[in-house]
C-alpha cells in the first residue's frame, strides 16, 4: 500500500480558507492552512476547541467546499473525485448519528452493504470489543459504545487513509487506550492516519507528526520533540516565594494557583542556583518539581496567545 | 448530486434497512400501509358500482397513497435521518447522494404502488369494471409517486425537524387536495376551473377518471371513452403532472441539505 513513504503526501492542503456566513456576520474559521500528511504516518491536528480542526477536516473529507485554497486527497480532488476517494478512505466524524431502532450488528450490516470490499461484520465487532452488544439497539448504547460502532464503520472498508475527528472524546481511559492500539495497528498495516485531538497525551503518544492549530491557522509543525525544543523548561514549588532575580537561565517567574513557577533556558544551572539559595536561607521548597520542555507548555503558551511566533529553533523542525 | 454510476445493489440494501426501520416505528407503519387502504371503503358507498363513485374512491386512494406513504413519510424519514446526522455519516462512505435519496423514497413508493395495484381486484370485487386502460392508470400511479417523492425532498429543504414537518407539509397537502375538491363544486366560473385543473391533485383525478373509468370530462358520469381514446384524453393531465414533477425535482436539487442547520 505504501512502498515508498517518501513519495507524495496522502493529504496536501495549501492556503485553505473557510468562511461561514456572509457580510458582517461572516466568520472565518480556517485562515490559510497549509498541511501535508505523509503517507504511512500518523499525523495529529492538535488544537483547542474552536481552533478550526473540524472545519479543516470537513473540506478534506469532501463534505464542505473550501472558500479558498487547494486540497488534494490521495492525489485526487475531494469533491470532484469523491467516488474514487471514498473507496480508499475511512472517516470518523466528530459528531455523527445512527438510527436508534437498528441493533449494533444490523447497523454494521447496513454499512457493510454500501462498501466495495468490507471486512466481515463479526471481525469488526471483535476488533472493537462489541460482541456482547451486537444485538442491542443503538439507542440503548452508551456514548463510548456508540463511538466504537462509529469507528468500526470507519475502518470496515480497510481504508488506506483514515481520518479520525476526535476519536476518543467521551471514552473512558481504558477504551481510549484500546483506540490508540487500534490506530497504531492501522499504521502497521501501512495506512495513513490523520487524527484530531485536544488531548496532548494522545497526540504525544500516537503522532509521528503534529500540527498545532490555533485561531484558524497552523502555528507549529513537527515531531513532538521538535516542537517542544527551544521552549523553556519549568521549575515549580508550592507557595508564593520571592526568589532572587539573578538565578542562572531563569527567564520568567510566575505566581499562580498557589505555586511559584520559574521558566528557564538552562534547567540544570537554574536548579543548582535555586537549591544553593534555598539552603543558604534555610528555605524548604515543598512539592518541588522540575521538568524539561513538554508539549503541554508549548500548547498552553499557544492557547494563551503568549507565543504567536515560532522561535528559530522550532522553525528548523517545521515543514515550512 | 454526485455523478457517476448509480448502484442498484447499494440502493436496494439501504432501502431494505429503511423498510426494517419503517416496520419498527408503529406510527410510520400505520401511515405507510394502513391509511392508504381506508379510502377503498368509499367503494361501498352511494350508487355501488357506478363509475363516478369508483372514480372518486380511486382518486382519493391515490391521493392518500401519494400523501401518506410517499410524501409525508419520505419527508419525515429524510428530515429525521438528517437531524440524527445519519445522512452526514452515510455521505462519508461510498454511497452516492442519489442512492441515499432513492433508498429513503423506495419503501413508501413500493407501498403506494402495491396499494394502487391492489385497488384493481378490490374495486372489481365491489362491482366496479376493470380499468379501460390499465397501462395508463399504472403510468399515472408511477408518475404520482415520483411527483410526491420530489415534493417531499423539496419540502425537506425548508423543514427543520421531523416535528416541524407537520407544519411545513401543509402547503403541499393543501395544493394537492384542493384541486379535486374545487372542481367538484358545481357552477364554478370557468377561469377558476381551468386554474384548478393545473393543480397536481386535479391532474391525478383526471388521470384516474380517463384511464380507469373512460370518463370524458369533469362532469361525465358514464363510460364513453375506449382504450385508444383514453391516450389523447389523458395528455393534458399527464403534462401537468410531469411539469409539477420537473419543477419539484429542480427545486429539490438546488436546495438539498444533508445536515441540520448549525
Amino acid at each position: 500500500m505504501n512502498d515508498d513513504p517518501g513519495s507524495k503526501p496522502a493529504v496536501r492542503v495549501r492556503g485553505l480558507r473557510r468562511t461561514y456566513g456572509q457580510g458582517h456576520t461572516a466568520y472565518e474559521a480556517v485562515r490559510g492552512v497549509d498541511l501535508d500528511v505523509p503517507a504511512g504516518s500518523i499525523t495529529a491536528l492538535l488544537g483547542t476547541n474552536g481552533a478550526g480542526k473540524t472545519s479543516t477536516l470537513e473540506v478534506v473529507e469532501g463534505l464542505a467546499p473550501a472558500t479558498a485554497g487547494e486540497v488534494s486527497v490521495l492525489g485526487l480532488h475531494p469533491v470532484a473525485d469523491r467516488a474514487a476517494i471514498r473507496r480508499r478512505t475511512g472517516v470518523l466524524l466528530q459528531r455523527s448519528g445512527f438510527s436508534g431502532d437498528l441493533t449494533v450488528r444490523e447497523t454494521l450490516r447496513q454499512w457493510s452493504g454500501t462498501l466495495t470490499s468490507p471486512r466481515p461484520v463479526d471481525e469488526m465487532l471483535g476488533l472493537l470489543s462489541l460482541e456482547d452488544r451486537a444485538d442491542v439497539r443503538m439507542l440503548a448504547l452508551s456514548g463510548g459504545e456508540t463511538r466504537r460502532v462509529d469507528l468500526a464503520g470507519a475502518l470496515m472498508g480497510d481504508p488506506e487513509l483514515v481520518i479520525l475527528d476526535e476519536p476518543t472524546t467521551g471514552l473512558d481511559p481504558e477504551s481510549r487506550r484500546a483506540v490508540w492500539r487500534l490506530v497504531e495497528g492501522l499504521r502497521e498495516r501501512g495506512a495513513t492516519v490523520l487524527i484530531t485531538t485536544h488531548y496532548l497525551e494522545e497526540a504525544e503518544t500516537l503522532a509521528d507528526r503534529l500540527e498545532i492549530m490555533h485561531a484558524g491557522q497552523i502555528v507549529r509543525s513537527g515531531t513532538p520533540t521538535e516542537i517542544a525544543k527551544g521552549h523553556p523548561s519549568t521549575i515549580s514549588f508550592a507557595g508564593a516565594l520571592e526568589v532572587p532575580g539573578d538565578l542562572a537561565g531563569v527567564t520568567r517567574v510566575v505566581h499562580e494557583h498557589g505555586r511559584t513557577r520559574l521558566e528557564t533556558a538552562a534547567l540544570q544551572r537554574s536548579v543548582t542556583d535555586l537549591m544553593v539559595w534555598a539552603a543558604h536561607h534555610e528555605i524548604e521548597l515543598a512539592d518541588f518539581d522540575a521538568r524539561s520542555p513538554s508539549l503541554e507548555s508549548v500548547f498552553l503558551a499557544i492557547a494563551d496567545g503568549r507565543d504567536p511566533e515560532p522561535s528559530p529553533l522550532v522553525a528548523e523542525g517545521s515543514l515550512r | 448530486m454526485t455523478s457517476g454510476q448509480f448502484s442498484i445493489t447499494r440502493t436496494a440494501n439501504l432501502a431494505r434497512w429503511n423498510l426494517v426501520l419503517l416496520t419498527r416505528n408503529r406510527l410510520a407503519f400505520v401511515y405507510a400501509v394502513v391509511m392508504p387502504l381506508l379510502p377503498l371503503l368509499l367503494l361501498l358507498t352511494g350508487d355501488r358500482g357506478a363509475p363516478s363513485v369508483g372514480a372518486s374512491a380511486i382518486t382519493t386512494m391515490l391521493l392518500v397513497v401519494g400523501l401518506f406513504p410517499v410524501y409525508y413519510n419520505v419527508l419525515a424519514q429524510f428530515v429525521s435521518r438528517r437531524d440524527e446526522l445519519v445522512l452526514k455519516r452515510m455521505r462519508t462512505g461510498e454511497v452516492r447522494d442519489a442512492e441515499l435519496v432513492a433508498s429513503i423514497a423506495l419503501p413508501g413508493v413500493a407501498s403506494a404502488l402495491a396499494m394502487s395495484v391492489l385497488a384493481v381486484p378490490v374495486a372489481v370485487a365491489l362491482d366496479q369494471e376493470l380499468p379501460v386502460n390499465a397501462l395508463l392508470y399504472l403510468a399515472g400511479a408511477v408518475l404520482a409517486v415520483v411527483m410526491f417523492s420530489a415534493f417531499a425532498f423539496w419540502t425537506a429543504a425548508w423543514t427543520r425537524s421531523a416535528e416541524s414537518a407537520q407544519l411545513t407539509s401543509l402547503p403541499i397537502i393543501f395544493i394537492v387536495s384542493f384541486g379535486p375538491l374545487f372542481t367538484s363544486i358545481p357552477g364554478l366560473p370557468d377561469v377558476l376551473r381551468d386554474l384548478a385543473e393545473l393543480t397536481p391533485g386535479s391532474a391525478m383525478s383526471e388521470m384516474v377518471r380517463v384511464g380507469w373509468f373512460g370518463l370524458d370530462g369533469q362532469d361525465a358520469t358514464k363510460t364513453t371513452l375506449d382504450f385508444a381514446e383514453t391516450w389523447s384524453a389523458a395528455a393534458g393531465p399527464l403534462v401537468v403532472m410531469v411539469a409539477w414533477t420537473l419543477i419539484a425535482i429542480s427545486l429539490a436539487r438546488r436546495s438539498m441539505r444533508w445536515e441540520p442547520r448549525s
